[in-house]
C-alpha cells in the first residue's frame, strides 16, 4: 500500500470523526421543551393539587367562616365582608369565601343538593357543575408568583375540581335525602360589584351527614 | 485674525456641547410607549387609549404604536422606542412566543415592559404581565353554555362549532381550554368543527358560512372573542338560523353587550381592558419612581354576562 494512500485514509477517518461529532440531529419539540421557562421539569398539576388538597386546603377548612354570620355581614357591610373573608389570586370583582354550615336538605336535583341554613337562607351544594377556581383560590394559600405558566395554574384548578368530583360529591349525593342534616365546608364565588345572595352555589370541600357527622368525612361545626 | 479663529472654535465647541443631550432628558417629561397588537379591533383601541390616557394623567408623554398583528413590525416599534429613549413600554403582544425576542430587547436595554391582556411565554421578557383570566372566564361561559343547551334537549346530541382566535396567541388556547374543560365533560356535546378566524369579524362570518354548508344542523357557536361572535351571528342571520343557534362570545364589547340585551347573543365574558391598561400604566409609573418588586403575572377577573346578569350592566349607546 503506498504511503500516501495510508496518509489520506487516516486523514479521511479523522475528518469523518470530526464531522460526526460536529453535527447532530434532535427532534424540534425536544429542543423547544428544553429551552422553555420550565426547561426539563414538566409541571405535574395532579401531584401539586393532591399535595395542596391534603396538606393545605383540608387543614384550612378548620378556619372556614360561619356561613350564616357571613351572609348577615354581606347584607350589612359588604366591603368589610369582602376585605376580611374573601380571597382571589387576581384583581377584579370575583372573590371566593371559605364557608362552613350546618343545614337541612330540602331538595335533591340532578345538578345540586338544595339545603336550608340555620338562618333560613337556602343555598345549593353543587354536585354536577364542579368547575372554576373556587377550590384553588378560596384558602389564599397559593401564590401567583409560584407559577411561570398560567396554564399550570389553570390545570391546578381542574385537578382540584377532579378531586372534589371523585371524593366529595359521591358521598354527598349518596346520602342526600330531604330532611337529612348535612354539615359542610365549601367555597363560594361572589361578585363584589354585582352581589346576588339569592342564588348562592357552594363547591363542597368537606361534607358529613347527621348531627354529629358520619364516617371519615364527618365535620364538626363550632 | 487669531481672535476671529478663537471665536469660531468657541462657537463650534458651544454648538457641540449643546447638541450633546441625553435622549431621555432628565428634566423633560418622561415617555411611555404603548405598543399594541392591532388597532383594527375596537377592544384593543380601548386598551391602548386607556393606557396612554392613564400614563398622560400620571405626567408622561405617550405614543401609541400599532403592530398590525405583525411581529416584524412590532420589532421595529421596539427598536424605535429604545432609540427614542422611552422610559417604559406598555405592551399588548402580537404573539406569545414571537414577541419574546422583541420584549427582551427592551428589558436588556433597561426599559421595563408591562404586558397588557396578552401573555409572552417567558417570565424574563416582561417586568410584569397583567392578564385577563381568560381560562376562568371561559370556564364560566362553558358552564352557562352547557346549562342553557342542556335544558333544550337533555341527552340528545348537541352539535356545536368553535371559532378560534389567532393560533399563536396564548389567549386563544386559554379560552378554548377553559371552555372545553367544562363542555368535554358532557358526552352528548359534539364539536363538529373548530376553525380559526384570527379574532376577525369578517373572517368569522366567512368561516361560519363555509362550516354551515357542511354542518347545517348546529345548535351553538362558541367564539374566542366578541368580534368573531358578531361575525358568526351575521352568518347565521344570512342563513336564517339566528333564532335556532346560540352564539357565545368573549370580551364584553359594547355591540355584543347590546346584542345580549336584545337576546341575539347568548353570553360573553366581560374583560376589563380599562383595569389592565390603567394597572399597567400605574405600574410603569411606580417602576420609574424606583419600585422593582412586581409579581410576574397578575390575572384580572373576567365576569360572565348572560341573559340574566346583563341587568347588572348599564346599557351603552348603540352605534
Amino acid at each position: 500500500m503506498p504511503k500516501n494512500a495510508l496518509k489520506y485514509m487516516v486523514l479521511l477517518v479523522l475528518l469523518g470523526v470530526v464531522a460526526y461529532h460536529s453535527v447532530y440531529f434532535k427532534r424540534l419539540d425536544e429542543v423547544k421543551g428544553s429551552a422553555g421557562p420550565n426547561a426539563g421539569q414538566a409541571f405535574d398539576a395532579a401531584s401539586y393539587a393532591g399535595t395542596f388538597w391534603t396538606q393545605k386546603l383540608l387543614p384550612a377548612t378548620a378556619k372556614a367562616t360561619d356561613f350564616d354570620a357571613l351572609l348577615s355581614l354581606l347584607k350589612t357591610d359588604k366591603e368589610k365582608a369582602f376585605n376580611s373573608y374573601s380571597h382571589a389570586l387576581g384583581i377584579g370583582n370575583i372573590r371566593y369565601f371559605l364557608v362552613k354550615g350546618t343545614s337541612k336538605v330540602t331538595a335533591v336535583g340532578d345538578n345540586d343538593v338544595t339545603v336550608l341554613l340555620s338562618s333560613g337562607q337556602s343555598v345549593k351544594l353543587a354536585t354536577d357543575y364542579i368547575f372554576g377556581n373556587a377550590a384553588r383560590d378560596v384558602s389564599g394559600l397559593i401564590q401567583i408568583t409560584e407559577f411561570d405558566n398560567t396554564m399550570d395554574l389553570n390545570n391546578v384548578s381542574a385537578e382540584l375540581n377532579a378531586i372534589i368530583r371523585n371524593t366529595v360529591v359521591p358521598p354527598l349525593k349518596a346520602s342526600a335525602k330531604p330532611g337529612a342534616t348535612v354539615n359542610f365546608v365549601g367555597a363560594v364565588e361572589l361578585n363584589q360589584a354585582h352581589l346576588h345572595l339569592d342564588t348562592i352555589e357552594v363547591i363542597p370541600i368537606v361534607v358529613g351527614y347527621g348531627a354529629e357527622g358520619v364516617g371519615k368525612t364527618a365535620l364538626k361545626v363550632n | 485674525m487669531i481672535m476671529k479663529n478663537r471665536y469660531f472654535w468657541v462657537l463650534i465647541l458651544l454648538l457641540l456641547a449643546g447638541s450633546c443631550t441625553n435622549k431621555s432628558d432628565a428634566n423633560g417629561p418622561k415617555k411611555v410607549a404603548v405598543i399594541v397588537s392591532t388597532l383594527n379591533n375596537p377592544w384593543f383601541v380601548v386598551l391602548a387609549e386607556t393606557a396612554a390616557a392613564e400614563a398622560r394623567a400620571l405626567g408622561y408623554e405617550t405614543k401609541i404604536f400599532d403592530s398590525q398583528n405583525n411581529t416584524a413590525l412590532e420589532s421595529d416599534h421596539f427598536e424605535n422606542a429604545i432609540v427614542s429613549g422611552f422610559n417604559a413600554i406598555l405592551l399588548n403582544p402580537t404573539d406569545s412566543d414571537g414577541s419574546i425576542v422583541n420584549a427582551r430587547k427592551a428589558i436588556e436595554a433597561g426599559i421595563p415592559v408591562f404586558c397588557m391582556d396578552r401573555e409572552v411565554n417567558s417570565p424574563q421578557a416582561a417586568t410584569c404581565q397583567i392578564l385577563s383570566d381568560n381560562y376562568s372566564g371561559c370556564v364560566a361561559i362553558g358552564k352557562y353554555f352547557v346549562q342553557t343547551l342542556r335544558t333544550k334537549a337533555t341527552n340528545v346530541p348537541i352539535n356545536y362549532v368553535e371559532i378560534l382566535g389567532l393560533v399563536g396567541d396564548n389567549n386563544t388556547w386559554n379560552r378554548s381550554k377553559g371552555f372545553h374543560s367544562v363542555v368535554d365533560h358532557y358526552k352528548n356535546f359534539k364539536m363538529v368543527a373548530q376553525q380559526s378566524a384570527d379574532f376577525d369579524r369578517n373572517k368569522a362570518m366567512e368561516v361560519l358560512e363555509s362550516i354551515l354548508q357542511a354542518h347545517p344542523d348546529i345548535d351553538a357557536v362558541f367564539c374566542g372573542n366578541d368580534a368573531m361572535a358578531m361575525g358568526a351571528y351575521q352568518a347565521l342571520v344570512a342563513a336564517g338560523k339566528a333564532n335556532e343557534v346560540g352564539v357565545f362570545g368573549f370580551d364584553g364589547a359594547d355591540d355584543v353587550m347590546n346584542s345580549i340585551r336584545d337576546g341575539k347573543i347568548k353570553a360573553t365574558g366581560l374583560q376589563s381592558p380599562q383595569t389592565m391598561a390603567k394597572t399597567a400604566a400605574q405600574f410603569a409609573d411606580e417602576y420609574i419612581k424606583g419600585k422593582r418588586d412586581f409579581a410576574k403575572k397578575i390575572p384580572v377577573a373576567v365576569e360572565l354576562v348572560d341573559q340574566t346578569t346583563i341587568r347588572d350592566y348599564p346599557a351603552t349607546k348603540k352605534s
